[in-house]
């Protein structure tokens, strides 16, 4: 269910768009930040509310790669592995975060703090290595800076 | 006019279409996957590429609209290879699993991929694997053959309405799912499963039974459930149905049919088919002779006809029987023993229904065309679901909004919701409040018409506010005008009724209103009906007090006519209804009753009262397919055909007759052939060779049908008034009982569901309509579940003042508060059981909306 704050902030997002099926994409986010990913419920309790069939929001959600689709942890650590940042490391990086958090590419930390996803390329080859967290974006990592990096993630 | 070249061909054409459509007419074929002329056009799969002079690139003839002077070509070299590139990477991913797909051999990727060329292709990659989903017990979805073309989607939402599928994931991974990934969890119509140009989306029914070109037979006839009459096609394979398909261009349903028209046919081969007539000896029905049991009928109503006179007999006529059946079981109640004792389950809402709103608008004024509905620019919706009682009726209303049309709806209308742009959902027991308030806006809005006195001065003085009014149906009083609003600027308005209105209290005075609604918007009525030939049966003059042609008994003209044509004198008095053979019957003075295709015993109201009631008379006999529950208390029970094994005509709600025909044999005889036995036993007359003899002799007597034969109704002339006339309409009064008005007492009232997938007790032997929906439910609203503290799957006591079941609970958002829905489909577990009736003083239909109920959780 959503929160009566989610509820209003659906109907505010709703408002910008023409018809209910334009609000989808940030409805979704919405209701990811309210469920934690788009589970089922995510969906209908979106589809209820915007009057959007349950199995096209669910066709549109499943389109973008961005989404949640399944469970995951409270920080989205987003990790290049591709061409520029392998060469400077990228691998290593990934090797670290398994030791260290018990964190693999594609999951989550036994603690439920992190997950990783490994990208191809976030447009950062000049500052290589290079990862998102959340919403942040860092560069130029090492192993050091990561860790302190991610104490800020609790 | 437009002039275009196709390769080389100069055509001319009236407007603007598209290349494709323009080449089509031209005879010239182009490949297409993505598009299908059920849908909006998409452009998506590339096949219908074509070079264009004077355009860059290759263009699709799907989408691209004809200018003047176009010069196309749709067959050369380079088409040719893009066709089979297209091809090649649609077949990446396909398992080309042809040697075990159903579908191969009308298959339209095997059939495009034979003709370009595009084999195995040079992809050496290993293909997407997506396991089958066997999850759902009617549908199968292969997605490894899944081409994307959208068309089930596309038909599931834009057409159907239910928007149950999506494309999921993107790219190469693009598959289709309904929302739970597993069962489709949707109206099961099979839609998607008719365009689906491949093996992705198939049904489960006789699956790997058969191939598409051994089904040798296929034979055009009438589906066997609901009052639209949709034409289906039964494809035949060593004498039994493999699969039912619908066909575009027939005139109710267009290439569309609901679960139970194309899912429910199973019936017809079920090991429980009564195979045999059936004597009750020493309290054991056991199995005997055609010869013993017809003579044992005829010898024992002759009996009782002599001893306690005509009038102690009494038919129960069938909505599921042909024309022909139903036209010979009235004669022979009339002409064989004397009787005008003739009713059927019409009685229990359309039959009155329509008697009062014709008497109002006139005869046939509720036989409107059903595609109609779509270019209608407000339906108003009350008493019912027609997406479940009608589905085809239903998805024309659906296509009425996709039209900008305004959808209205009183009541809780599941299928309909979020169509009405103000949904009017009286309290309970408030609905008169609110359509009495429609009424007096309406009238204050747009004044009285002054074409119709009666109507008028019975409409003067009713003067409930549109607060009140809205009142009634919790909504602001703003929103009330909405509704009025778009009524009263509709120019060619509907309105739908459905039963559940007539048979709730004051229903007659509900119709009046409707009615009311009608006259003063100049709309037109549709009366939804539950059962293929309801409308049929009363046409063939199956009722206490109307003579084929739907003639009044009451008329000496009208009976002399048809002494003169039966050589027999028919009796002045009208018969009794349904209802009043059950009166009858437990008072003493009905002694002999003849069932043919029906189950009262079931199918009405208090319906172990009907029970004790029909144990009482002293000679039953039941025609039917199954051992009902009405066979089993019957004297002789005698097994007929099922009505693909026969031919025939149906009558659907819009009066329009259609052939029913034979798809597959069966040993045995037709209901009328059963009774022409029994009658000719009885030294009556009955000598026809054929169905199609009954019906001339129909057409011969009865003007309504004057001169029509099976020839002309297989060219689709049969729609009302046919060649005769309709008679003339007298109003000469109308008739109306408020009654006394019922103020909610109790927690929870009984309210009956009308299920989609089920239909009488007939769905009960329909294996994947039973598997879809199988078992009865008690639906509550999700307030009344919390306050009961009950969630799905609970099992809850329902009791009445006359009785209680155990029902496993269903939450559904769609129900009203403090009802409780129970379904009259499942043994055993019939809401009938649990509800008492009165009838009504105008309609004769059973009003059954005041059953209190108590509802308790029953502990595990
Ligand atoms: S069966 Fe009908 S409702 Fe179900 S997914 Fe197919 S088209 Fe949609
Ligand atoms: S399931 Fe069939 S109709 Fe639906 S997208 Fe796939 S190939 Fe097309
Ligand atoms: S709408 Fe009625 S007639 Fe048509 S397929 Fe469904 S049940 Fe049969
Ligand atoms: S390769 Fe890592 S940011 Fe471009
Ligand atoms: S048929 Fe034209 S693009 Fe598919």
């Amino acid at each position: 269910m959503f929160s009566e704050t989610a509820k209003k902030e659906l109907e505010e997002i709703r408002l910008k768009y023409p018809n209910a099926r334009a609000a989808l994409l940030p409805a979704l986010y919405l209701a990811q930040r309210e469920f934690g990913w788009l589970s089922p419920e995510a969906y209908e309790a979106v589809s209820g509310i915007l009057g959007v069939p349950k199995a096209i929001a669910r066709g549109v959600g499943t389109f973008y790669a961005m989404y949640k689709h399944k469970p995951m942890g409270r920080n989205i650590v987003q990790l290049c592995t591709n061409v520029s940042c392998m060469i400077l490391g990228a691998e290593r990086l990934v090797d670290f975060l398994k030791n260290k958090y018990g964190l693999e590419p594609g999951g989550t930390s036994p603690d439920g703090r992190f997950s990783l996803v490994i990208m191809e390329c976030i447009g950062a080859c000049g500052t290589a290595p290079a990862m998102l967290v959340n919403d942040d974006f860092f560069e130029n990592l090492t192993e050091k800076y990561i860790e302190e990096i991610l104490e800020k993630y609790k | 006019m437009i002039k275009v070249t196709i390769n080389g061909k100069e055509i001319e054409l009236e407007k603007a279409v598209t290349v494709l459509e323009a080449a089509k007419s031209a005879g010239i074929k182009i490949p297409t996957l993505c598009w299908h002329q059920q849908l909006e056009k998409y452009g998506g799969c590339r096949l219908c590429l074509v070079e264009v002079e004077k355009m860059p690139r290759l263009q699709t003839a799907c989408t691209l609209m004809v200018t003047d002077g176009m010069v196309v070509r749709t067959e050369t070299e380079a088409i040719a290879n893009v066709r089979r590139s297209v091809l090649e990477f649609l077949l990446i991913n396909h398992p080309l699993d042809c040697p075990y797909c159903d579908k191969a051999g009308e298959c339209e990727l095997q059939d495009l991929v034979e003709k370009y060329g595009a084999r195995a292709g040079r992809f050496t990659e290993e293909k997407r694997k997506v396991p089958e989903s066997l999850e759902d017990p009617v549908l199968v979805r292969n997605m490894e053959r899944c081409v994307v073309c959208t068309r089930c989607v596309r038909m599931c939402e834009g057409v159907q309405g239910a928007a149950a599928l999506g494309v999921i994931s993107r790219g190469g991974h693009s598959h289709i799912e309904p929302f739970s990934g597993g069962k489709f969890e949707c109206e099961y119509c099979g839609n998607c499963v008719s365009v689906c140009p491949v093996g992705a989306i198939m049904s489960r029914l006789h699956r790997h039974s058969y191939r598409p070109w051994q089904l040798v037979s296929e034979t055009e006839t009438i589906c066997p459930y609901c009052g639209v009459g949709c034409t289906l096609v039964a494809q035949v394979r060593d004498d039994v149905i493999k699969r039912v398909v619908p066909r575009i261009g027939t005139p109710v349903n267009n290439g569309l049919l609901c679960s139970r028209g194309r899912f429910g046919y199973e019936f017809v081969g079920s090991k429980e088919r009564l195979t045999s007539p059936l004597i009750r000896k020493n309290g054991v029905l056991e199995e005997s002779t055609w010869e013993e049991a017809i003579s044992l009928v005829a010898k024992k109503l002759g009996e009782i006809k002599a001893k306690h006179g005509s009038d102690s007999i009494a038919g129960i006529a069938s909505p599921r029987c042909t024309n022909e059946d139903n036209y010979v079981f009235q004669k022979f109640m009339r002409v064989t023993i004397g009787t005008n004792n003739i009713d059927s389950t019409a009685r229990t809402g359309y039959a009155g229904a329509q008697a009062f709103i014709e008497n109002i608008f006139g005869q046939g004024s509720t036989a409107n065309l059903i595609p109609g509905l779509a270019n209608s620019d407000v339906v108003l919706v009350a008493g019912g679901d027609p997406t479940a009682v009608n589905p085809i009726l239903g998805l024309q209303i659906r296509a009425c909004a996709r039209r900008a049309g305004s959808i209205l709806t009183i009541g809780h209308v599941k299928g309909l919701r979020h169509y009405s742009p103000v949904e009017l959902r009286p309290a309970l027991f408030r609905e008169t409040l609110a359509l009495e308030g429609i009424v007096s806006a309406l009238r204050n809005k747009k004044g009285l018409p002054g074409s119709n006195q009666i109507l008028e001065a019975k409409l003067k003085d009713i003067n409930t506010t549109p607060q009140e009014a809205a009142g009634a149906c919790g909504v602001a009083e703003k929103d009330f005008a909405v509704f009025v609003d778009r009524l009263s600027g509709a120019a060619t308005p509907a309105i739908v009724i459905g039963k559940e209105i007539v048979q709730s209290s004051g229903g007659n005075y509900k119709l009046f209103l409707l009615a009311a609604i009608n006259y003063l918007v100049n709309g037109r009525i549709y009366l939804l009906s539950e059962r293929a030939n309801e409308q049929g049966l009363l046409d063939m003059g199956c009722a206490p007090d109307l003579l084929p042609g739907y003639r009044p008994l009451a008329y000496a003209e009208f009976r002399k006519r048809y002494e003169t044509a039966w050589k027999t004198a028919i009796p002045e008095r009208p018969g009794l209804s349904i209802f009043g053979m059950i009166d009858a019957a437990k008072q003493g003075s009905l002694k002999a009753m003849y069932v043919m295709g029906e189950n009262p015993v079931y199918n009405l109201p208090n319906s172990r009262d009907v029970e004790a009631a029909l144990q009482k008379v002293d000679f039953l006999v039941v025609q039917d397919i199954f051992l009902t529950e009405t066979a089993k208390l019957a004297d002789v029970v005698l097994p007929a055909l099922s009505w693909s094994e026969k031919s025939g005509t149906f009558t659907n709600m819009e009066r329009r007759i259609q052939r029913v025909r034979k798809a597959v044999s069966r040993e045995g005889m037709e209901d009328w052939r059963i009774i022409a036995e029994v009658a000719r036993n009885m030294a009556s007359k009955f000598h026809y060779t054929g169905a199609e003899e009954v019906f001339a002799e129909i057409s011969k007597v009865s003007p309504l049908y004057r001169d029509l034969a099976y020839e002309e109704i297989e060219k689709g002339q049969s729609i009302y008034p046919y060649k005769g006339e309709p008679l003339r309409s007298t109003v000469e009064e109308i008739s109306v009982d408020k009654g006394a008005g019922v103020v909610a007492a109790s927690r929870f009232y009984l309210r009956l569901e009308r299920p989609l997938f089920h239909s009488g007790t007939l769905s009960r032997k329909a294996a994947a309509l039973v598997n879809i929906y199988s078992g009865a439910l008690a639906r509550l609203s999700t307030a009344d579940a919390a306050s009961l503290g009950v969630k799905d799957g609970d099992v809850v006591r329902v009791s009445t003042k006359i009785g209680s079941l155990e029902l496993p609970v269903a939450v559904d958002g769609a129900v009203e508060q403090s009802v409780v829905m129970l379904t009259n489909n499942f043994e055993g577990k019939g809401a009938f059981c649990l509800a008492e009736y009165a009838v009504d003083p105008v309609t004769g239909a059973p009003v059954i909306d005041c059953n209190a109920v108590m509802i308790e959780k029953v502990e595990r």
